[in-house]
């Protein structure tokens, strides 16, 4: 894409460039500086509260009352052992989740696209993110009936004679992460799919009908026409994702858990409730928050930057 | 098409303008949460009439009451007839707890329930210290409270009166006791009804009926089934443990009688015997496999199919199960409940006496305007007319009195227990029981009534024909005759262990914590390990515990029941 | 002209398709079955498909609580009003957004994505609201929110892929950047509007910890899923009550919070769905497109 500019002008005293900019292009700055005014005020002041990390926060108390411990909380938090863990299970799960969430739901709608006849693309593409809707309380009691020893997975396997015993596989816990990613991948890839999608629609048609002319399949349109067509959203997505890589709630872990796998089973995001907010302990839960954030902000810029170099799509 | 597309965005702009003043509209109210509205007396009033101009008190509290009505229903009404005061009133949902916000925002509501969250409280200076008035204005406070009111107090460093206990019932007596042993009574009929005492009578009856009946109803029948979903595993797994060796409920700690140290429940050598039973039920095959995998649907439908012999959980935890057999017509799947402990050297202590529990109540914030006012309307709902009010309703319309004697008419009964939801929202019946002192169970009033609705009598009448046939093989009338009586037992001076409230910012919490991670953990991993392991794991588990600073906990813990003691009795 | 390979592809996909809805639309159908089924006899288990004990005793426990239609109401303002500002606001600045030559395109790019990452905190966040007034008021539901930075990159995204050849045409024919914007750039993004329209509704018709939070003592603002909370509640504290030692024999609720959860699903549900096929249409291929180029 060319940028409209003009021919190149001697440099101007910075104000005067601002100002010229600002001139120039007064509408883009007045379709995003009330956005970035919105922004500051409601993200970014608030994080004032970070303050409490390095305090002894206690609610009701004004600011300059509060007592300052320094780095405490982040020496309890890098010296216990459990932290180490559940950060190792967050980013496990949250790698295979990234994997399993932009692949499933790219060949889903890849291939939901290809349907000829609409009425059946529509109504699977509605079933499809039905499951979204249903709260994970209720997909985790399915995925734990369906995993029992009389569960419809256990019947299966010894219908078809693989084994004899019935296998607990909510026992395991190495078969955790594996249960957690299928179960994601069950319940989110509809929706999931949808960005793509309408990604997929905004191809231009005539670059089909170009390759269908060149003599492709239809395997060789998805690959050098939709592919490509949703390279840069796809892009856009991986680099947000990679930055929730260790903030990736708890909900489902919790619900799918039980004290058999507990040392899988355990997030960060849960982490930070037990110790922190769970008890009160404002100050060690925010420090808990700030080293999510600063590690996630961390990530983004190295995938930012990878992309960047690479495929030269990025965000920033 | 272009033209299309702008005139529908354009429209779409105009209507969310629209619609945008329409809802500008609907909020009325400035930014504030918490407004105290309504005139206030004008001078607080000392006499012994009771004031009731109208006021609005804001009340916040951190449990639901869905049914909450803005005290439109009948006995609100009355209620604010009799005080003048309307509750404008806001509840939590159950999961989040807001006063924490409420701590820090400084936004105080005039009245507060905030539970565990007392201490945020306290510590943001924001509740009233209660004592003098309820010295001079609330003697329907002072009576009810009776010699307990020493257990009002915050702390031997700090003896104000910042919460009033509402949760607990003075003087309550529990009319049945449910333990936590529980065996089919198809079990224990087709044995003969033989004594259920120890661990191993009751294995050995799980046993005998499984060897003879391997399927019920078609499905493999099952021993014993546990349940270890989340906080659940501290109820059927690791509670029963204190229960089976002669302790009293105290939380994760047993607290020693004489020198009131405290020490985590599963360091008792006692307690290791207790679990390495269950691992041996586990190693003959009685116990459920899936009892630590298992989530409360797949625990209720087992027990609802009517395959489970026996069950180690409180009697609310399975109750819909057991609702459902009773609706299914199986009553004899249905359970009995026995005293087992480890052997007969233990005294099964379920009901040994705490005292006057105090715990968990309401506080006055320094935001209320008229905190004179607020006391005496907490003092009227303590007073008798204000009890019976709450429990029973209207004289005439909830409940008739019969030669003197208060009965609820079977047309209210029936409201009352097959639409309940509805019944409490019209009537107000059982919304307003947590606001003030009130009297528990077994409480009789000036006129020989009791103060609540629940008797003795109707434990027996609620009984199924096979209840009373079990019972009276064992020459008992009530479950409860079953268990040792608490004249057995010395009152705890501490009351419960569990009941004491740690400071947010003390070690404990986080040391807590740690421990109860290893517990959750290793208990599970002991039972299901193999016979020849369980002492190696135990012991394993024990230097886990004391590597986390077990130790330090307990010496901690011990501070605050001694503390309590002082504090409960001096 | 279909090659024999691009049937047997189409076939192949079909049946996969198929398997798919069926292996998707199995927790909702069982969901519904749930609602539809008696309380007393769900505990059993067992119920997969459709009930077995046939009752709406279920939605009726829903359905008799008053405060439902106030925050049916809200709940519907708050979702169209915060869709509209959420694809009017996103769109704007992905737009901005997405001109290489905006001079301040790096910066507000950056400051944009970190929002994404970090936060001040329950507490910081409610002093703010009650700082700027909005406690109490209908507009904490949808101000707050109305920047967000997935769906501004999501939008420029898409809009990055349209021909650029477009917007020079405009810009040459004397449109100002507004112009382009709001006639050729918008017109063409109805795929990802709808898309971004769709997300916003639909947190904003689930949500309810902001009810809880910020209006919780405000009955004129409550919200249906706040509503619908409370429902659940009163099965459980019904429940509750009955157990807790007190007095076993008294109620034997007909209505369990499990049932009702599912019937509260499919409560929510239900309107999403007629929604979505409404913004369906607008995932049509090329039809944008093809038209707006002339």
């Amino acid at each position: 894409m060319e940028a409209m500019t003009e021919p190149a002008k001697p440099e101007a005293p910075a104000v005067r460039r601002i100002g010229r900019a600002f001139a120039k292009q007064k509408w883009l700055y007045l379709m995003s500086v009330p956005f970035v005014v919105w922004l500051f005020v409601f993200h970014y002041v608030p994080v004032w509260g970070w303050t409490m990390a390095f305090q002894r926060y206690r609610p009701g108390r004004p600011f300059w009352e509060q007592e300052w411990v320094g780095f405490d909380h982040f020496v309890e938090l890098f010296t216990d052992e459990r932290f180490y863990l559940v950060l190792r299970n967050t980013l496990a799960m949250s790698v295979m989740g990234l994997v399993a969430g932009f692949t499933v739901p790219i060949l889903f709608a890849v291939l939901l696209n290809e349907l000829r006849l609409q009425w059946f693309k529509r109504t699977v593409q509605t079933i499809s993110y039905l499951p979204h809707f249903v709260s994970w309380v209720v997909v985790a009691g399915l995925v734990s009936k369906m995993l029992s020893v009389d569960g419809i997975v256990n019947d299966v396997l010894r219908w078809i004679g693989v084994v004899d015993q019935p296998v607990q596989f909510m026992a395991k816990g190495e078969w955790f992460w594996w249960i957690v990613t299928a179960s994601d991948v069950w319940k989110e890839t509809g929706w999931n799919s949808i960005i793509y999608l309408a990604a997929m629609t905004g191809i231009d048609p005539e670059l089909y009908e170009a390759a269908r002319v060149d003599g492709a399949g239809r395997w060789r349109q998805i690959r050098h026409v939709t592919l490509p067509g949703i390279r840069t959203t796809v892009i856009v997505l991986m680099i947000m994702s990679i930055g929730h890589l260790t903030a990736i709630g708890f909900e489902k872990q919790f619900l799918l858990g039980n004290p058999l796998v507990v040392d899988y089973a355990e997030v960060v995001d849960l982490y930070a409730l037990k110790y922190g907010i769970g008890m009160n302990r404002f100050s060690f839960g925010t420090a808990v928050g700030m080293f999510n954030s600063i590690v996630s902000i961390l990530l983004l810029f190295v995938a930012n930057g990878l992309f960047k170099r690479y495929t030269k799509e990025s965000i920033m | 098409m272009k033209l299309d597309f702008k005139r529908s965005a354009l429209l779409l702009l105009a209507s969310v303008l629209a619609l945008s003043a329409a809802a500008c509209g609907k909020s009325g109210d400035d930014g504030k949460t918490t407004t105290d509205s309504g005139a206030s007396s004008p001078s607080p009033s000392t006499g012994a009439q009771a004031d009731n101009t109208p006021i609005t008190f804001t009340f916040f509290s951190s449990d639901p009451s869905p049914n909450w009505n803005n005290m439109q229903d009948e006995v609100g009404k009355v209620i604010t007839e009799k005080t003048g005061v309307t509750l404008k009133a806001e509840f939590s949902t159950g999961n989040e707890d807001k006063v924490a916000l409420i701590a820090a925002s400084g936004n105080y509501p005039d009245l507060i329930s905030p539970k565990n969250g007392a201490s945020l409280l306290v510590n943001a200076g924001a509740l009233l210290d209660l004592t003098e008035l309820i010295e001079k204005h609330a003697p329907n406070l002072k009576k009810v409270y009776g010699p307990y009111m020493k257990r009002l107090r915050w702390s031997n460093e700090d003896p104000s009166i910042y919460i009033l206990p509402t949760y607990a019932g003075v003087n309550h007596t529990a009319f049945d006791e449910g333990g936590v042993f529980h065996l089919q009574h198809a079990v224990v009929k087709e044995l003969g009804y033989p004594q259920i005492r120890t661990v191993k009578d009751f294995e050995n009856a799980i046993r005998q009926y499984k060897e003879k009946h391997p399927t019920i109803d078609g499905q493999p029948t099952i021993g014993l089934s546990l349940i270890a979903d989340n906080w659940r595993i501290m109820i059927s797994v690791t509670n029963p443990a204190f229960f089976a060796t002669g302790a009293s409920d105290d939380g994760e700690y047993y607290i020693d009688p004489k020198t009131y140290e405290a020490k985590l429940h599963y360091r008792r050598p006692e307690e290791k015997e207790y679990f390495r039973w269950l691992n041996h039920l586990n190693a003959i095959g009685l116990l459920d496999p899936e009892s630590f995998v298992q989530k409360e649907d797949q625990y209720k439908a087992k027990i609802a199919s009517g395959r489970v012999l026996g069950l180690i959980d409180a009697t609310w935890g399975f109750a819909d199960a057991v609702n459902s057999l009773k609706a299914a017509g199986k009553f004899e799947r249905t359970y009995g409940h026995y005293p087992v402990t480890l052997n007969e050297s233990f005294k099964a202590a379920n009901l040994q006496d705490t005292g006057f529990m105090a715990g968990w109540g309401v506080g006055i914030t320094k935001s209320c305007k008229d905190p004179v006012r607020a006391i005496k309307f907490l003092d009227w709902l303590a007073s008798e007319e204000g009890q019976i009010l709450i429990n029973w309703g209207i004289e005439g319309k909830h409940y008739k009195v019969e030669n003197g004697k208060r009965v609820i008419p079977p047309d209210v009964l029936e409201k009352k227990t097959n639409d309940a939801a509805n019944f409490a929202r019209t009537t107000g019946i059982g919304l307003y029981n947590l606001l003030s002192a009130h009297y528990g169970d077994g409480v009789k009033d000036s006129t020989g009534n009791y103060f609540t609705t629940n008797f003795p009598e109707q434990i027996q009448a609620g009984y199924s024909p096979i209840e009373k046939e079990v019972l009276a093989a064992y020459g008992k009338t009530t479950w409860k005759d079953f268990f040792p009586p608490a004249s057995e037992f010395p009152v705890k001076p501490w009351g419960a262990a569990w009941n004491i409230p740690v400071d947010s910012d003390s070690e404990l919490n986080v040391l807590f914590k740690k421990t109860q991670e290893i517990v959750w953990k290793r208990i599970p991993q002991v039972i299901l390990a193999k016979p020849e392991e369980f002492d190696k794991l135990w012991d394993e588990f024990m230097k886990d515990l004391i590597d986390a600073g077990v130790e330090k906990q307990e010496k901690l813990y011990t501070e605050l029941v001694k503390a309590r003691v002082k504090l409960w009795n001096e | 002209m279909r090659s024999a390979s691009d049937r047997l592809f189409d076939a192949c996909n079909v049946v996969l398709m198929t398997l798919v809805a069926i292996v998707t639309v199995y927790p909702f159908l069982n969901v519904l079955a749930i609602s539809l089924n008696e309380s007393l006899d769900t505990v059993r288990g067992g119920i997969y498909l459709w009930p077995r004990k046939f009752t709406l005793a279920n939605y009726e426990a829903i359905f008799s609580f008053g405060g439902l239609l106030v925050g049916l109401r809200n709940s519907v303002l708050r979702t169209v009003i915060g869709a509209v500002l959420g694809v009017f606001s996103a769109s704007m600045l992905a737009y901005a957004l997405s001109r290489r030559d905006f001079s301040a395109r790096r910066p507000i790019s950056v400051f944009l994505a970190l929002t994404m990452y970090f936060s001040g905190g329950l507490i910081p966040t409610y002093i703010l609201m009650r700082d700027l007034g909005l406690l109490g008021t209908f507009w904490v539901y949808v101000l707050p929110g109305l920047v967000n930075a997935f769906n501004v990159f999501v939008v420029r995204s898409y809009i990055d892929g349209l021909p650029f050849a477009l917007q020079e045409a405009a810009k040459m024919d004397g449109a100002s950047d507004w112009t382009i914007y709001w006639r050729v750039v918008l017109p063409l993004s109805k795929p990802v509007l709808a898309t971004i329209a769709l997300f916003v509704a639909v947190g904003q018709w689930n949500s309810w910890f902001d009810t809880y939070l910020y209006n919780g003592s405000e009955e004129h603002l409550t919200t249906l899923q706040y509503e619908l909370m409370k429902v659940l509640q009163s099965t459980m504290t019904g429940n509750e009550q009955s157990y807790r030692g007190r007095n076993m024999t008294e109620v034997m609720a007909t209505v369990s919070p499990e049932s009702v959860k599912m019937a509260i699903t499919i409560v929510v549900t239900v309107p999403i769905l007629f929604v979505y096929p409404f913004l369906q249409r607008y995932f049509v291929k090329g039809m944008t497109l093809g038209a707006v180029k002339s």
